[in-house]
């Protein structure tokens, strides 16, 4: 009935808007409403097809570069490597990507390191890899943002991207004592947990207690191990921010297609319950107007 | 002090281009992978009181 009253479309739209205000949904509205959110489903679907595509690469890349990180992180645990405690200055490293729609990955990130700034923001200095936690942090913590870094996500992580940043974050101005990388560690496909892992700068390597356990260490040498160490930390925390990013993307998506599902269902019998009741309003209609005659 | 750290480069870059030279020598088949693992998209800004101050890609 209504394929006839095509080229009045605009206008019917106009008066169902109000009536939708005042709460009466339309055949059309409904039938609308429907195929948006059947759109959005399939947005959501195919959404979730793309991230799990990319989690399994993630995760097998993953896979590869774990003994990296638990190397790099040996030595600073054989070594009892302490910050020095005299100097204050702290740099934290927020290891997010440029995408949304992946849960709390972000903002989880994002919640840790605000937490920090909340304690002391005038000796902390942020480096924001990724828009998101950069987004996040600039309103509150603009003047704490040394760094930001974006064109992350997109594509996996590479060793090159995680040196660029390191000899970056190397070549600063920014003299810090202490620092650390917080980033999302990959447990399993529904979970994973934010996780901190330890930078320190030549001094405080130098004065560690231990550091005697190592044979044959100059100065030249630790300052080169620190450097490459730096890099190896970065990649693999990007590498683990990458893959929960994808296992936190496909479940989110999942759920959204979930919830959509739901939706279309109530949709769908609310439009065949008005459906009905337009049939027996037109019935009723001809049928008193036959009786009147 | 080593040739590389007077020239002015860090460790991460001298074994960036060491590892770019061996990219190069692989064999044909085996380089094209290689080189394809060591694209880079990252892009860094400096900042200073909130505000980025110039565009840098390193």
């Amino acid at each position: 009935m209504f394929g006839r009253f095509g080229n009045l479309a605009p206008v019917l739209a106009q008066n169902g808007q109000q009536q939708q205000q005042r709460g009466m949904a339309t055949l059309k509205h409904i039938s609308m409403r429907l195929k948006s959110v059947k759109n959005i489903q399939k947005i959501t679907q195919s959404m979730k097809m793309v991230s799990a595509a990319k989690y399994a690469r993630a995760e097998r890349e993953l896979r590869a570069v774990r003994p990296i990180g638990d190397g790099t992180k040996q030595f600073y645990e054989k070594a009892e490597v302490t910050p020095i405690a005299d100097v204050p200055a702290k740099l934290v490293i927020a290891i997010t990507s440029d995408r949304g729609l992946c849960g709390a990955v972000h903002t989880s990130v994002a919640r840790h390191i605000r937490n920090e700034l909340a304690i002391d923001d005038q000796n902390t200095k942020v480096v924001c890899v990724g828009d998101k936690s950069r987004l996040i942090l600039q309103r509150l913590y603009g003047k704490n943002i040394i760094m930001a870094c974006n064109e992350i996500g997109r594509l996996p992580p590479t060793f090159i991207d995680a040196s660029k940043l390191a000899d970056a974050i190397l070549k600063s101005d920014y003299k810090f004592n202490s620092g650390e990388i917080v980033f999302n560690r990959f447990k399993s496909v529904v979970s994973y947990n934010t996780q901190t892992l330890p930078v320190f700068s030549l001094a405080s390597v130098t004065a560690a207690p231990k550091l005697s356990i190592y044979d044959s260490l100059d100065d030249e040498v630790v300052q080169s191990y620190l450097e490459f160490s730096l890099a190896s930390l970065l990649f693999y925390s990007m590498k683990e921010g990458a893959c929960s990013e994808q296992s936190s993307r496909m479940t989110a998506m999942d759920n959204a297609s979930k919830n959509a599902g739901e939706m279309i269902d109530k949709l769908t019998l609310t439009f065949n319950r008005t459906r009905q009741a337009v049939i027996t309003r037109e019935l009723i209609e001809i049928i008193s107007g036959a009786s009147a005659l | 002090m080593t040739a590389w750290r007077q020239a002015g480069l860090n460790y991460i870059n001298y074994s960036n281009i060491a590892a770019k030279l061996l990219r190069q020598a692989l064999k044909p088949d085996l380089r094209a992978d290689a080189i394809k693992r060591a694209d880079t998209h990252i892009k860094i800004t400096k900042w200073e009181n909130g505000k980025p101050i110039k565009e840098s890609t390193y």
